[in-house]
């Protein structure tokens, strides 16, 4: 008997082990202590057993059935942990879905980027209209009655006010600076502030030349400020919006509305300096004009140019962002095709 | 601006193994941005002089030719030509494999290989003029002429660059960068930057003293216009060809060159920036007169074309009327001819912003008005003057001087300022020695003094005219010459107060990014100004709106006064590609209207607003759900965005809409835009074929922000709350405004709230009925009610909507 005991025991283990899921273990728990079981059957054998040897096969059977038992818990428990709700040939590679298909046009993401940044400086985020007059567009920036700015600049004028004297000539803006005169004239020094918006101007267009483009004007006035400060300034703000560190220089350059003048240009992201078609191989991008605001601009604005002095920079938005993604056309970017602007998240 | 190295140092010692790229790049940090620096013999590369040692005829082809050429190598080449030309001894120019050359001088550039041309094996091509780039320098004068070099008398294999001397550098300045340095425009003023740079000494240009020997003389009538006139009445010249060399360098630097007489006045001009132009003197009648042209006055330019001049311009006329538009052109009368024996040299110096009228008033801009009118100063006549007469004594050793007059009428006043060191190092942000700063200043030709604080600065005359006024402009010039990027910079300082809290701002991109990011829509940009088409399909009429003077095409003249025209070209655009899809715009938008201006008592500006509109396009869904899509994302925006919330009225139907389906939204008793389908009238006019177009628009400066979020914290509920649905028949024409309005009044009790779940016509609902299930949510805040108690109030709330809308409880 011991040896029946045995290899019921065995094979009960081996039909454990081998039990792929609960139907089998089951079965294998009806097969060998289930009411017609193999171990079942055995004990029935029992009193049928020799007397002296009763009392150990009764024990050895029982703890075989406890044994058992034990085994088929703990399976159980196994298979419970490894079952699934669905079916083993479940694909997990299919694609997820993408969820709504929506996002910022990438000039404004690059404009919100140079916010945060901006304002995490204490930069307020200032916003004029469109139309302004010639007044404020040309004669408080400093551009003499003559200045070919005028002109190169061709501005486009509003019917029915095109001509006349400077302040009854409406336009479309040609660039923001004359925004920044109005905030300074209805705000109180010191100030810092940046100014984003849409320039006009009236120009054949090419993949480099647009009607309608966007800059960036960041203008700090203050008393006692030298005039390199602004190289800081920048070099954190383009690293903070390119995220890494983004060499700057700072060279000289002219304006009418800034004295001292200069232009300050960033290494090119496309090739890290090396030299590509994007920089036209000289490693640098132009990327922003600025100065230090002219006398006559502070006058015009209502402050005393011997008190107050500033930092000025116009950043070509459009510029920036095509080299942040190396697009090469920027007529795209009033195209409102979704094939494009869809690329940007 | 194009400038040649080997010119340049004509005036300045710039030695020879100097640094070009460095030279570029100090120049456009410190000057004027240089663009490019090209290696003028690059050009050239595999080019050589070869002679021809014979030529055969071509045994497949007529016009060709088979030669002999000597290209200084052991064994004479063999190479098939077509040229008209060709001569036993004569020196060619040879382009050999590698050459990059063009093919009778148009189309693409085309490297030079060995090749076989109708059966015969050719080494090169012996090239005409222009098939190397020298069509304007060495032109030829008929078709299939090959450029003949014998004049040049240097061996076989020569390359090319070093036999016609053409291993210069040529400097490529932005204009741009130097519209306010009229002294740089020219060589000689850009060899005076580079000596102050490099502390380099300067080959000066001396003034050359002339005896007047005749009753010869000028007359200035306006010397406000004309501060310097200085004529040259010469004998004993003739129309010839200039020197080689002097042709070489106009045509370097992108001019043509045409005879000795003008070729010297264009290259003094290049050479010192200050125009001068020669007259045939047998053509001038009496004296040369500088005045005002009489209105209507008739001038025949060089160029042909004849102009009727007003009394702003400034003419140059003899005794019968005006023979040049001053500083801009010359006259036909007087023009330099091939007889031409005598002439007069001007040299004079004209006032920058009459010149510039007058170019731009007849569009006739030339190399003279572009300098004058960035205000060349009169003292730089004396060097124009004394190159001018070095040329003509050396180009003609029989010229006599009959008649000489300078007339300086209006002497330029050296800019004298005063700059206090104190403000200087604050201004630099670095202290520099007294001695330093004069002798950045001495270099660039100021006189400095310095006494105490103050440090008084007279500008050279030629930084005079405009560049040099204010004591900024002085600092420009010491931190210019230090180096802009040798500066070690200091960052600003701030201060801890008055955090940036702009909640106007905060509001428009935090609703932007909803529209975008929770609501799936595209942000796109358009123009300002709108398409005809887009603007009567949309819009109807112009009424109110503003349009350009001069648009960007003729039916893009109406400046925007909402963004639904373009935003519906959009659409369409789009259409060709999607089906199914979602996009805004945020923008300014103009009327013609409330003109006024908070800035200027005198400017009047029109009324702006800044509106944001949405559009929703589908083919596949229905109306139903694109509508109750657009409204759910409005009715929650405000939630998102932390404003004032909207509610919606039909209250004034938009031009665009569809008849039924619009509503206006409110914030407030404030109409703030609207919602609604697109008409299929518009939609079909508009182009777009197929999609379902629901839109929204509103004003962004109506909208309410919150002071800060006002979300407010509710005990969570202490007994349960149940959802019970009920489903009942209402009139069809009931509006769940009115179903929703009696239930409020039950709310009180414990019916809390009640939400629209779906409304439904069709199947098993009677014909002018439609079921609408609701969703009330009952509790107490006392106790746990019973089925009972729950049952009840519904009941009741079944009650009230059958009593005041006649609703029919739904009966499967």
């Amino acid at each position: 008997m011991k040896d029946k005991i045995e290899s019921i025991l065995s094979l009960a283990k081996a039909k454990i082990a081998e039990a792929a899921d609960e139907n089998l273990l089951q079965k294998v728990r009806s097969d060998i202590i289930g009411k017609q079981g193999s171990l079942t059957l055995l004990l029935k054998e029992l009193p049928t057993v020799d007397v002296s040897l009763r009392p150990e096969m009764g024990k050895l059977l029982n703890q075989a059935k406890n044994h058992i038992s034990e085994l088929i818990d703990t399976k159980r428990t196994e298979l419970k942990l490894k079952a699934s709700e669905v079916s083993p040939d479940f694909d997990c590679s299919v694609p997820g879905v993408m969820p709504m298909n929506g996002g910022l046009h990438p000039i404004t993401q690059m404009c919100y980027d140079l916010n945060d940044a901006f304002r995490s400086m204490g930069f307020e985020v200032y916003q004029e209209d469109d139309i302004t007059s010639e007044m404020y567009a040309f004669d408080k920036l400093n551009f003499p009655q003559n200045h070919p700015a005028r002109e190169s600049m061709d501005t486009y004028w509003l019917a029915g006010h095109d001509s006349g004297s400077t302040n009854e000539k409406l336009c479309l803006r040609p660039h923001l600076t004359g925004g920044s005169v109005r905030y300074m004239q209805t705000h109180k020094p010191p100030y810092r502030f940046v100014y984003p918006g849409r320039v006009y101007r009236n120009e054949t267009t090419d993949a480099h030349h647009e009607r309608a483009f966007f800059q960036y004007e960041a203008l700090i006035v203050d008393k006692d400020i030298t005039f390199t400060s602004g190289k800081v300034l920048i070099k954190s703000i383009l690293s903070k919006v390119f995220g890494t560190d983004v060499p700057v220089r700072m060279r000289s350059g002219f304006f009418p509305f800034v004295e001292p003048g200069f232009e300050i240009d960033m290494q090119c992201q496309v090739c890290g300096g090396k030299g590509c078609s994007v920089c036209k191989h000289v490693g640098w991008i132009e990327v922003m004009p600025g100065g230090s605001p002219h006398p006559n601009v502070l006058r015009a604005a209502g402050l005393d140019p011997d008190e107050y002095t500033g930092f000025y920079v116009n950043i070509g938005l459009d510029r920036l962002v095509m080299m942040r993604y190396g697009v090469d056309d920027v007529r795209l970017f009033h195209s409102a095709d979704l094939r494009f602007l869809r690329q940007f998240r | 601006m194009i400038l040649s190295l080997s010119w340049i140092k004509d005036y300045v010692s710039l030695p020879d193994d100097a640094d070009l790229n460095k030279l570029a790049y100090d120049l456009t940090m410190d000057t004027v941005e240089v663009e490019d620096v090209e290696y003028l013999g690059k050009r050239f590369e595999n080019m050589v002089v070869g002679v021809i040692k014979a030529v055969n005829p071509h045994p497949n082809a007529d016009k060709l030719r088979v030669c002999t050429v000597d290209l200084g190598e052991a064994e004479p080449k063999e190479i098939v030509c077509g040229g008209i030309n060709l001569e036993v001894g004569m020196r060619v120019a040879v382009a050999v494999p590698g050459a990059i050359v063009r093919w009778h001088g148009e189309g693409e550039p085309v490297e030079i290989k060995k090749s076989k041309l109708r059966g015969v094996e050719s080494y090169g091509m012996i090239c005409a003029s222009d098939e190397i780039g020298l069509g304007d320098l060495l032109p030829s004068k008929q078709e299939a002429e090959i450029l003949d070099l014998s004049a040049w008398d240097v061996p076989a294999g020569t390359p090319i660059a070093d036999a016609l001397d053409l291993n210069d550098v040529l400097l490529e300045i932005d204009n741009k960068s130097m519209t306010n340095r009229p002294d740089l425009w020219g060589h000689y003023g850009i060899a005076r930057e580079i000596a102050a740079l490099y502390k380099l000494p300067m080959k000066k240009i001396e003034p050359v003293k002339v005896d007047a020997t005749s009753d010869f003389k000028v007359e200035i009538k306006d010397i406000d216009r004309c501060p310097r006139y200085i004529g040259v009445e010469m004998n004993g010249v003739s129309v010839k060809a200039s020197p080689f060399s002097m042709q070489s360098r106009i045509w370097r630097v992108g001019m043509r060159p045409i005879n000795a007489l003008v070729d010297i006045t264009n290259y003094v001009m290049l050479a010192t920036g200050n125009p001068t132009h020669a007259f045939d003197a047998d053509n001038i009648e009496d004296h040369i007169t500088v005045r005002r042209a009489a209105e209507g006055e008739k001038l025949l330019l060089l160029n042909g074309k004849e102009l009727a001049l007003c009394g702003d311009d400034l003419v140059i006329a003899d005794g019968e009327g005006a023979v040049a538009l001053a500083g801009v052109m010359g006259g036909a009368k007087d023009s330099i001819l091939p007889k031409t024996t005598r002439v007069i040299l001007e040299v004079a110096n004209f006032e920058s912003t009459g010149i510039r009228r007058t170019a731009l008033r007849y569009d006739n801009r030339t190399e003279a008005s572009s300098r004058y009118e960035k205000a060349v100063d009169p003292e730089r006549c004396d060097q124009a003057l004394a190159l001018s007469l070095a040329f003509f004594k050396e180009l003609y050793p029989e010229l006599q001087i009959t008649g000489f007059c300078d007339r300086y009428e209006k002497k330029l006043e050296r800019a004298e300022i005063d700059v206090s060191l104190t403000w200087l190092a604050k201004r630099l942000g670095k202290h520099l020695t007294n001695d330093d700063i004069r002798a950045k200043l001495e270099i660039l030709g100021f006189d400095v003094a310095i006494d105490g604080d103050n440090m008084h600065v007279i500008a050279p005359t030629w930084r005079s005219t405009g560049d040099i006024s204010i004591k900024d402009d002085v600092m420009e010039e010491v931190a210019r010459m230090y180096g802009y990027d040798n500066f070690e910079s200091t960052p600003f300082t701030t201060s801890f107060e008055g955090a940036i809290n702009q909640k106007d701002i905060s509001l428009v991109r935090n609703i932007k990014e909803y529209l975008a990011i929770r609501c799936g829509m595209q942000e796109i940009f358009t123009y300002p100004w709108m398409n005809d088409t887009f603007v009567n399909a949309v819009m109807q009429d112009t009424t109110g709106m503003l349009r350009l003077s001069t648009p960007p095409a003729p039916e893009l003249s109406w400046l925007r006064s909402s963004l639904l025209p373009n935003m519906c070209e959009a659409v369409m655009k789009n259409e060709r590609y999607f089906d199914d899809f979602a996009i805004f715009e945020e923008a300014q938008v103009f009327t013609d209207s409330d003109y006024t201006s908070p800035y200027d008592a005198t400017e009047s500006l029109p009324k702006q607003r800044r509106n944001i509109a949405a559009a929703i396009a589908s083919g596949t869904r229905s109306v139903n759900d694109l509508f109750r899509e657009m409204k759910g994302f409005l009715a929650y925006m405000p939630r998102y965005t932390h404003m004032e919330g909207f509610t919606f009225k039909k209250d004034v139907k938009p031009v665009w809409a569809d008849s039924v389906v619009w509503q206006n939204i409110y914030v407030g008793d404030t109409k703030i835009g609207d919602l609604g389908l697109v008409a299929k009238k518009v939609t079909m006019e508009c182009g777009i074929k197929n999609l379902t177009v629901l839109v929204f628009e509103m004003d962004t400066t109506l909208l309410r922000p919150l002071i800060s979020r006002t979300n407010k914290f509710t005990h969570l509920a202490e007994y349960p709350v149940t959802d019970y649905d009920i489903s009942m028949l209402f009139d069809s024409a009931t509006t769940w405004e009115e179903i929703d309005a009696v239930i409020a009044k039950k709310e009180a009790g414990p019916v809390k709230a009640a939400g629209f779940v779906d409304e439904y016509r069709g199947k098993q609902i009677p014909a002018g009925k439609k079921s609408v299930t609701i969703r009330l949510t009952i509790g107490s805040n006392e106790k746990t009610l019973t089925s009972d108690e729950i049952e009840a109030a519904a009941g009741s709330v079944m009650k009230q909507l059958t009593k005041r809308l006649g609703a029919e409880l739904r009966t499967q």
